[in-house]
């Protein structure tokens, strides 16, 4: 698996070293600040329904990527901070291949009535029961902590 | 190969940062060039995205990223770049899927976010450079620019104010495009020449600014267009070529790499003549020593004439040879590919006579756009009739 | 059916403008991100050469023999002929002024005060226009010139490291062009 290999010697005059020297702000979007500045005040999500094939898109977005039609104003709409877990793994490294210290459960959402899902972690007692399917609800930061960001959503747990 | 007609362009408002995502902005350009083509997302065959380097945006798989607001959800869909070329490059890619007959209708967005990169868009050229050689003497891309500029003045003995005008004429050109970021009405040569040194010879003026936006343009069979049109603008040919990177080993005052393409462009469109044929051009133009040495490039005129024919008029909108009637990349701005906007939409509203205030008034019939990019070292052309 | 409308196309500009107060004061919601990669990029055995070189005080080349090109920076192959470069050269570490800028802005497009004087030297000894962008010092902005004779100025050999920063900058060569 050469993926997971390790560089051997980055030392050696035959390499030079270097990283990426840039920062990035990424503005969440027309419809994302909607959804986030929605989620800053409320315990709810929002969703948009496309008004030509009436998926209902979670995240929130303007345009039906189906259909190709702006969604307008009056098909947004407020949905509880639950889902169902659709899949999920349970993670012993972290992003950059450290070991955790206690193995994390990481699943995709799908959320109550939409047609779209997110993922997050899921805090539960017994990491290896069988989660698929089991709904679950959001536990968010306080509202004066909130900042507008997907970590505003802590983790999903079971009700 | 098939003739391919253009039958539809949209583009965003440019300007230094906008709210909307990528996806977003390439959905409201698509959007709009499906609405002046007439068409819906189910007759297209194919989409081609262009955009420039990653590390704009900051998101790699770029081109996945976009595509849903593309119309590219299930279709068969590539992402194309070669830095500043894009804009240019993008719309060939197009060309050559009509062309070879993969696609009768072929969507060609366009799309750069600079306004997420801090502390400022030129961070992220340094990751362009070599690592070696270029880098670790924090090169700005700006020097560069600089340099050639300086090489090219040199060699023709050519004076600050004759440039300035380019700058000046292309941001009076804007001020009838309503996606502009820098129109200015009564931008003199003293205002460029008094501007802020960035880096000598460049002064801030001389500079199109970074920008966020999105262009679309809608490709389809010359014999399938006329079902939507009734005389459609054809792309008569088009040519792209690179240089090698070795930039410190190249001559910088003339980019013959862009004369490369323009031939090959030419050749495909039957030009012998390129001088007394082309009516108009839309040259790239994000500095405005660039415009000239692409006039140059583009066999439009002798190495070093055309500070000259700019100093005559004979580049104005009204002139013989008009050169940026869009306003170019230092009156509209310059989300790198998205500049397909005034580098290809604007041939098409041109010989559409669809331009509005930024109408050519002497009825065009060829006009040539051209882009440049990586290393200074790309040329792409595109040649379209009426 | 379209038809030659004399009103103007784009019809209309669709996008929403944000000033970089409406980030700075929050009225509108960002994620901020910065990347944490690494790289350790191989440089080749042309390049490893000519930065070992550089830190032993000297500049070295590659010789194509068949166009006959003495090419710094030095590569294994040509890219015109498109074969194997032939054999090292050691060349001077004077060379010729190609082109210049005198920068007020730094590699992240931050104002400075002091210009960076920066340009590209075709290397003594190298075939014409053969050389690489570095630094000039001990010169005033004005006295530089496209055509001007330089010299290297080199870090003292403890501090060379084996990088393009083992020349300090380039110095006006006395005696020496217009
Ligand atoms: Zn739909
Ligand atoms: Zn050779």
């Amino acid at each position: 698996m050469t993926f997971l290999e390790k560089q051997t010697d980055p030392t050696s005059p035959m390499h030079w070293r270097g990283n990426m020297q840039a920062d990035y702000l990424y503005l969440s979007g027309v419809a994302g600040d909607k959804f986030f500045k929605h989620l800053m005040k409320n315990d709810t999500f929002l969703a948009t329904k496309c008004p030509e094939c009436n998926k209902v898109f979670f995240p929130p977005r303007l345009y039906c990527e189906d259909c190709f039609c702006e969604i307008p104003e009056e098909k947004w709409f407020e949905v509880p901070s639950k889902g169902s877990i659709k899949l999920f793994t349970i993670a012993t490294i972290d992003s950059y291949g450290k070991k955790l210290k206690e193995p994390k459960v990481i699943g995709l959402i799908n959320i109550d009535q939409t047609d779209g899902s997110l993922l997050g972690v899921i805090k539960t007692d017994k990491p290896d029961e069988e989660l698929q399917g089991v709904h679950v609800e959001a536990v968010l930061k306080p509202k004066d902590k909130r900042e507008g960001t997907l970590k505003d959503i802590l983790y999903f747990k079971k009700k | 190969m098939r003739k391919v007609a253009v039958i539809g362009a949209g583009m965003t408002l440019f300007r230094r940062i906008l709210q909307e995502t990528g996806k977003e902005l390439s959905f409201l350009a698509t959007k709009m060039a499906m609405e002046d083509a007439g068409i819906e997302k189910k007759d297209l065959d194919m989409v081609i995205m262009g955009s420039a380097p990653d590390a704009f945006d900051g998101i790699h798989l770029k081109g996945e990223n976009l595509l849903d607001g593309a119309a590219a959800a299930n279709k068969p869909y590539v992402r194309v770049f070669n830095g500043g070329g894009t804009g240019v490059f993008a719309p060939i890619a197009g060309w050559w899927h009509v062309a070879s007959g993969v696609a009768d209708v072929a969507l060609v967005v366009c799309e750069e976010k600079m306004g997420s990169c801090f502390p400022h868009p030129q961070t992220a050229f340094r990751h362009i450079w070599d690592p070696f050689l270029d880098r670790p003497l924090n090169t700005n891309l700006v020097w560069l620019f600089a340099m050639e500029m300086n090489r090219y003045m040199t060699v023709h003995n050519i004076k600050k104010e004759d440039i300035a005008r380019v700058a000046v004429k292309n941001k009076r050109n804007a001020v009838g495009h309503p996606c502009a970021q820098l129109p200015d009405e009564n931008i003199t040569i003293d205002d460029v020449l008094n501007s802020e040194v960035v880096a000598w010879p460049v002064q801030r003026l001389d500079i199109s600014p970074p920008s966020d936006g999105a262009s679309a343009l809608i490709l389809c069979s010359e014999e399938k267009a006329k079902k939507y049109v009734e005389d459609p603008i054809t792309i008569a040919g088009v040519g792209w070529n690179i240089d090698s990177t070795m930039w410190t080993n190249r001559d910088l005052y003339f980019p013959r790499y862009v004369a490369n393409a323009a031939k090959m462009a030419y050749k495909m469109a039957g030009i012998d003549n390129p001088r007394k044929e082309i009516d108009f051009a839309e040259p790239y133009d994000p500095f405005d020593y660039k415009e000239l040495q692409h006039m140059e490039g583009l066999l439009l005129c002798d190495k070093g004439e055309a500070p000259i024919l700019t100093r005559e008029g004979v580049t104005q909108r009204d002139g013989n040879l008009p050169i940026c009637p869009s306003g170019g990349l230092l009156g509209v701005g310059n989300p790198i590919a998205a500049t397909m906007g005034q580098k290809v939409c604007e041939l098409y509203w041109q010989l559409a006579g669809k331009a509005g205030k930024r109408q050519i008034p002497t009825d065009p019939q060829i006009g040539v756009g051209q882009a440049w990019g990586d290393i200074m070292q790309m040329g792409t052309v595109i040649v379209m009739k009426r | 059916m379209m038809s030659m409308k004399k009103e103007g196309y784009p019809k209309y500009a669709p996008g929403t403008h944000v000033s970089r107060k409406d980030i700075r004061n929050k009225n509108k919601t960002y994620t901020w991100w910065e990347p944490e990669v690494q790289y350790s990029w191989a440089m080749g055995p042309a390049i490893s050469r000519f930065l070992q070189e550089l830190k032993n005080g000297k500049i070295i080349a590659r010789c194509c023999n068949k166009c006959d090109r003495v090419i710094v920076p030095p590569r294994m192959f040509c890219e015109y002929c498109y074969k194997p470069t032939d054999k090292w050269l050691y060349i001077k570490d004077t060379g010729t002024v190609e082109t210049f800028s005198i920068a007020y802005l730094d590699g992240d497009a931050r104002r400075i005060k002091d210009p960076i004087l920066i340009g590209v030297i075709s290397i003594d000894g190298a075939s014409p226009q053969h050389g690489f962008m570095h630094y000039f010092g001990e010169m005033k902005p004005e006295e530089l010139h496209i055509g001007m004779k330089v010299k290297a100025v080199w870090k003292p050999e403890k501090e060379r490291t084996g990088a393009i920063t083992d020349i300090k900058y380039f110095k006006p060569l006395k005696g020496g062009g217009k």
